[in-house]
């Protein structure tokens, strides 16, 4: 090849090149500048209620393999007490609790999942913490009060876990258990040595081997797992909790009132409760009790236009999913995994409440619907 | 008067029909088209993460963890930076990937040579061995040894040998070197391994004496007895000055649970790793080296048998550094599997690099994280490949 023909190769690489690059700029300040300006009106997006109403139904990310909390039942279905909360969204926006998707996240995927907006929800035993608060979008309502705890084998004849010392814990990884069983061991010098799995499966199965003398988790996760052992009752919870796990729903940052939908559906199960209504007897006509009929949009309102909910959201909520004390019992508690809700439970209502033969003097508590 | 430039008086084959032009236009125009392609998909990456909010950037290295990380051979502090847990999860990782291919290959050649050997039961018993190994599911197997792990007694109830090996479902533990201060142990290391290398250049000599003169010279007790008389000379010079380099630590089961402490441990999660990346890995390698060995011409096992050499001589000296050239580059890409595989080791209690990273996402920009892991996987297969590369080239043919 002559020099000519390298001459103009050359000239048109260069070319190409310089295209290229002219192209690339153009595409990336395509690509930015739209999202700059749309970002700050949020009103001239749709907002996230009227998608989920096009939609048809709400799109929940949760859990199939907790027992109690989110799993699948002997037909197929998916059940359990996030799920509930779940479908008591859905039966508040939609007025059918059963136009629900349910999308099973991992532990570790559920930040990210919730993060990208995806979701309308993230209901799947979400310890509140204000880095996630920060990160992953906002939290409703706390619906239980969880503690890391230990389970461990009744022949050990252990009373407390500060009898711990020395012993080999199973832990699930990529979760806060494993760093507060790491700051517990610290805070007593309980020298316990960690073993760690990717699958909490896995660390039961370790523990029930003996290949570690406790297993650690949330108090819910630690009498679920108990009900799945092989003798369970050989088995017993230690009294302690070494953690804070208040656990709610989260909902993507950048819809506030989407947030305050969710929030006034957690209020709503909540309330139903402490008014004694179950989804037994919901009221459809004036009761003459004011705040019954407030909350079931009887008479009076509480918001619900403003946000753009039905004012009568919590007959479909109660009427379909129950109160609180309904899916508490339906998933955790009796006809559960065995969790004990009595007076001064953490999970019992607040004393406050004016019901007669609820437990009382708990945690469970949200702003007045008015 | 300047001379005209050729291409404006070209007058030959039609540019549309030149092959050097179709060819150097096609070239130009799929690097165009890959470039842009491959800036597309960055520009759509990077529009998509800051869309959707997802965080990313590197600045989270030098923040506090504040994780454990489940097993390590490094000292390591929940307090210590991401950067440095990064570094302690590519140790545990590298840990793995280490013993992992020697042992694996040693097993592996073993099994390619009893696959190909004279007696009708060993050659099927390896040919059922490496038939089921290679064709089950790594994660099916390492489930499989989790399980019979588990099957082990508990501690308490565990095998105990001689008050120092005990064997149980938390793992193996056995007496084990407990470093002394650093430079005793530096001064011992470094001494020793002067005399090793001067170990290695009197058996090279000796070698070579013994076959140009065919007198015995012993190269190899020769090599050994250096280190070892050095070695044992340093250890008392060492120990008298200051303290001894290395003192030996026995198990020892302690508190009410009778946890083993002391001594050297492999947990259990480290051995089902090891076995079952161990025996997966042996299996391939033992259909290579077969290969390998089966490549080497019959002339020349038939030449080693005629000057009289026996079979295990015919293998060791003609067969098998001939198959070494066949067997190096694919053995290379198994040690690069059996690296990246080890990435499972997750599910069963291993907290390897990737289980670190997964962790790290609940605190960290998930894809910045898994960029930084890709990164190492590939410098530590990259590292395998060089190796393998050079030890390749001095196995290989020279000057033929």
């Amino acid at each position: 090849m002559n020099k000519g023909w390298k001459l103009l190769i050359a000239a048109a690489l260069l070319l190409s090149a310089a295209a290229l690059l002219l192209i690339s700029a153009a595409c990336s300040e395509q690509g930015t500048a739209p999202a700059q300006t749309s970002e700050p009106s949020v009103e001239s997006q749709q907002s996230r209620l009227d998608a989920i109403k096009a939609r048809g139904h709400v799109v929940c990310a949760s859990n199939n393999s907790i027992p109690g909390f989110g799993y699948v039942d002997e037909g197929g279905n998916n059940v359990g007490f996030d799920i509930d909360l779940c479908r008591a969204v859905a039966a508040a926006v939609l007025g059918d609790a059963s136009a629900i998707e349910i999308i099973p996240v991992h532990a570790t995927e559920m930040g990210a999942t919730i993060q990208s907006g995806d979701v309308d929800m993230l209901v799947r035993t979400v310890t509140r913490s204000s880095s996630r608060d920060a990160k992953w979008g906002n939290f409703a309502y706390t619906m239980y009060y969880d503690g890391q705890g230990f389970m461990i084998r009744k022949s050990e004849g252990i009373s407390s876990a500060l009898d711990l010392r020395n012993a080999a814990v199973c832990v699930t990884q990529g979760t806060t258990t494993e760093l507060n069983l790491q700051d517990f061991s610290k805070l007593y010098d309980m020298n316990i040595q960690a073993l760690t799995f990717e699958k909490t499966d896995a660390a039961v199965e370790a523990y029930r081997a003996g290949q570690c003398d406790a297993f650690t988790t949330d108090h819910s996760g630690l009498y679920a797992y108990k009900s799945s052992l092989p003798q369970s009752d050989s088995h017993v919870v230690l009294p302690e909790t070494i953690s804070e796990e208040p656990l709610a729903p989260v909902v993507p940052h950048g819809d506030e009132g989407w947030t305050d939908v969710v929030n006034i559906v957690m209020a709503i199960i909540i309330y139903a409760e402490a008014y004694g209504v179950t989804s037994q007897n919901v009221p459809d006509a004036l009761t003459g009790n004011t705040k019954v009929d407030r909350l079931f949009g009887l008479a009076g309102s509480y918001g619900q236009e403003t946000l753009g909910i039905s004012p009568t959201a919590a007959q479909d909520v109660i009427r379909s999913v129950g109160n609180y004390a309904e899916i508490y019992h339906r998933s955790l508690g009796d006809n559960g995994i065995g969790l004990p809700r009595g007076d001064n439970s953490r999970n019992a209502l607040w004393s406050a409440a004016p019901c007669d033969d609820c437990p009382k003097g708990g945690q469970i508590y949200a702003a007045p619907l008015r | 008067m300047s001379e005209i430039p050729r291409f404006l008086t070209y007058k030959g084959i039609p540019v549309w029909r030149h092959a050097q032009i179709i060819q150097w236009a096609a070239q130009i125009i799929s690097a165009f088209l890959v470039v842009f392609l491959v800036a597309w998909f960055f520009i759509n990456i990077g529009n998509a993460i800051a869309d959707r909010n997802i965080p990313f950037g590197f600045s989270f290295l030098d923040r506090e963890y504040q994780t454990p990380i489940g097993e390590h051979f490094i000292p390591y502090e929940s307090s210590d930076s991401f950067r440095y847990a990064l570094v302690v999860a590519a140790s545990n990782t590298l840990l793995v990937a280490i013993i992992g291919v020697v042992l694996a290959t040693i097993l592996g050649i073993f099994m390619g040579v009893a696959r190909l050997s004279g007696n009708w039961l060993v050659s099927k018993l390896a040919l059922i061995y490496v038939e089921f190994f290679r064709n089950v599911p790594l994660l099916v197997q390492l489930l499989f040894w989790f399980f019979i792990i588990l099957v082990l007694p508990p501690v308490r109830e565990g095998y105990v040998f001689g008050g120092q090996l005990y064997i149980n479902n938390a793992g193996i533990s056995a007496p084990g070197p407990i470093p002394g201060s650093l430079g005793a142990v530096l001064t011992w290391v470094v001494l020793v391994a002067a005399a090793a290398a001067v170990g290695v250049m009197a058996h090279r000599k000796l070698t070579r004496r013994e076959t140009e003169t065919g007198k015995p010279s012993y190269p190899l007790l020769t090599g050994i007895a250096i280190v070892f008389v050095v070695g044992v000379l340093s250890w008392i010079v060492v120990s008298v000055i200051s303290e001894a380099p290395f003192t030996i630590s026995s198990p020892e089961p302690q508190g009410r649970f009778g946890r083993i402490h002391g001594g050297i441990t492999v947990r259990a999660g480290l051995l089902v790793l090891l076995v079952g990346l161990v025996i997966y890995t042996s299996a391939f390698i033992a259909e290579i080296v077969r290969a390998g060995i089966q490549s080497v011409r019959r002339g020349q096992i038939e030449a080693a048998r005629a000057l009289g050499l026996s079979g295990t001589d015919t293998l060791r000296h003609v067969t098998f550094p001939q198959a070494l050239r066949l067997i190096i580059p694919p053995l290379i890409s198994q040690c690069l599997n059996l690296t990246k595989n080890s990435s499972l080791g997750g599910a069963v209690g291993y907290t390897d690099m990737t289980n670190v990273a997964i962790t790290m996402t609940q605190t960290a920009p998930a894809v910045s994280i898994f960029i930084l892991i890709m990164l190492v996987y590939l410098a530590m297969s990259l590292t395998w490949s060089l190796i393998g590369n050079l030890y390749n080239r001095y196995v290989g043919f020279t000057g033929v």
